[in-house]
């Protein structure tokens, strides 16, 4: 626990001092702007769409930068030698990860609160993001591992997105009508976070929001164990095999 | 402390065993140095050893129990050099020497050893400010913070000025001389002459020679004495037999009536031995 703390902090001033914090927040700043200059005073449909871009994209990015970062200066070889289980070590990179979308969220929400028209229950919001982000944070691990550099380990995310998530946004925005079409999305993780996030704002069918959080929870389970366990490979890997 | 029985290792992409069925032990206290050219397995063996990878076969015990038995725990009780910089770059050496102290139970008073190591007035500064050797000098205080009982060390001096090299190997001597037992890896002979108790010099995955620099440069080497002297207007060269030298009368006239310019055992340099056991060159 003591090795969490360290880590996990360890990686918050890694984050302000590699600027990916400030990354982080500058994205967030231009959600905000986005949300500026639109003329439609009620945003809480705008809202969840955000969070929801945030939360996949922005939690893949940040494993990637931060591990790249990691092999490219070597530090990852010498935390590999040092005290701390591959469960800390995963679970600090998550947190800091979850950390930073939190102030995205944060920021958001005040904005909207302060400047706009929002009916969204926050700590829904919240609970919702910090699912999604773990989620999608695990999914950065995978990537990081099979990629070779982090321009390779972008172009997964984009894959990703293109496969997973504009079809769930396209759907979400009504661009999408067909029933099975929507059927289909059940299969996917981002309908789940999808509707985790529009629950927030109430009226989404109990058994959806039930059936989201499930699906949620179970694929983050069985993903944190494959992290888990794929992380002896990286290990050989990353220590120059 | 380390016992090690026929351990053999294949990366899993490889099609041949890295590693092929070595035995060797390392002593409590000793320095024991890993020798022999790239892509011998030197590397793998120490990786082995530090738990960075455990799908061997064969045995190694640390103090008589299974290495695989022992967790994260093992960490605490060693201490790992790289060769190649393992600290963050935007980071201050104090700010990554602390990080890294907070993982372990145990620390060493590091600003005595920055100061000892030559680093202490720039630990403020980032490590990406730093030197080659500067940052070959942090990660040798990276390896030592958390007071190890053995060292696991990869060319601890590379890319360093001789002064600070000098500085690097009286530490490892002073911490030899408390107790602390070393495992080293380097193409530097000298090092090795001056630092080892035993080395073990490795070819194709296999131990293919192991025991005391003294003994290995007897094994090695003449047992013959040449001695080089003026004569006349000239400069001659006249080689002895070591164990006959007290009875050899032409040694004697020499030693006695000439002027000497060099007298040299012909004992093998670890160089030598190193090309001659591997096959190779130092610098490979």
């Amino acid at each position: 626990m003591n090795s969490f703390i360290t880590l996990f902090s360890g990686e918050l001033n890694r984050m302000r001092k590699y600027n990916i914090l400030a990354a982080g927040i500058f994205v967030a700043l231009l959600w905000v702007g986005v949300l500026f200059f639109t003329d439609i005073e009620d945003i809480t449909s705008m809202v969840p769409l955000i969070v929801f871009i945030d939360a996949t994209s922005m939690s893949m990015v940040l494993i990637g930068a931060t591990m790249f970062y990691e092999k490219q200066e070597g530090t990852i070889k010498t935390l590999l030698v040092s005290p701390i289980g591959k469960s800390e070590y995963i679970l600090a990179k998550i947190f800091a990860n979850i950390s930073s979308n939190v102030l995205t969220l944060v920021l958001i929400y005040v904005y909207a609160k302060l400047f706009k028209e929002i009916n969204l229950n926050f700590f829904g919001l919240l609970g919702a993001s910090i699912l999604i982000a773990f989620f999608h944070s695990l999914i950065g691990f995978i990537m990081t591992y099979n990629t070779k550099d982090f321009t390779e380990m972008l172009m997964g995310m984009m894959k990703y997105t293109f496969i997973f998530t504009i079809p769930v946004l396209l759907e979400q925005i009504g661009f999408i009508k067909n029933e099975t079409i929507d059927k289909i999305l059940y299969i996917i993780p981002t309908k789940s976070s999808s509707i985790l996030l529009q629950a927030t704002g109430g009226g989404m069918d109990n058994w959806k929001t039930w059936f989201a959080i499930i699906y949620l929870i179970l694929a983050t389970l069985g993903l944190f164990f494959i992290v888990w366990k794929k992380f002896d490979d990286f290990k050989i890997k990353e220590s120059g095999e | 402390m380390y016992q090690i029985n026929n351990l053999t290792f294949k990366y899993p992409k490889n099609k041949e065993n890295t590693i092929r069925g070595i035995s060797f032990q390392i002593q409590d206290g000793e320095i024991f140095g890993l020798l022999g050219p790239s892509g011998v397995g030197k590397s793998t063996t120490q990786k082995i050893l530090t738990k960075l990878l455990d799908r061997y076969e064969g045995q190694i015990l640390y103090k008589d129990k299974d290495l695989k038995s022992y967790n994260k725990s093992y960490y605490e009780e060693i201490g790992v050099g790289f060769e190649m910089p393992v600290h963050f770059s935007k980071l201050t050496a104090e700010e990554n020497v602390n990080f890294f102290k907070k993982l372990y139970k145990t620390n060493l008073d590091t600003d005595s050893l920055l100061k000892k190591v030559g680093l202490y007035e720039d630990k403020d500064k980032k490590v990406g400010e730093y030197s080659k050797g500067m940052k070959v000098r942090l990660n040798f205080v990276r390896a030592m913070l958390n007071e190890p009982k053995i060292l696991f060390l990869d060319e601890p001096t590379n890319g360093l000025d001789p002064h600070n090299a000098r500085i690097i190997k009286e530490i490892i001597k002073e911490y030899k001389e408390k107790g602390g037992t070393v495992l080293l890896t380097t193409h530097l002979m000298n090092d090795v002459d001056e630092l080892c108790n035993r080395v073990a010099f490795m070819a194709n995955g296999k131990i293919v020679e192991i025991d005391t620099p003294k003994n290995l440069k007897l094994k090695y080497g003449e047992r013959k004495v040449e001695v080089e002297y003026r004569e006349g207007e000239g400069i001659k060269k006249e080689s002895f037999d070591l164990d006959a030298l007290k009875d050899d009368e032409k040694f004697i006239e020499i030693i006695k009536n000439k002027e000497i310019l060099t007298i040299h055992s012909k004992e093998m340099t670890l160089d030598d031995i190193f090309i001659k056991v591997t096959g190779v060159s130092t610098d490979e």
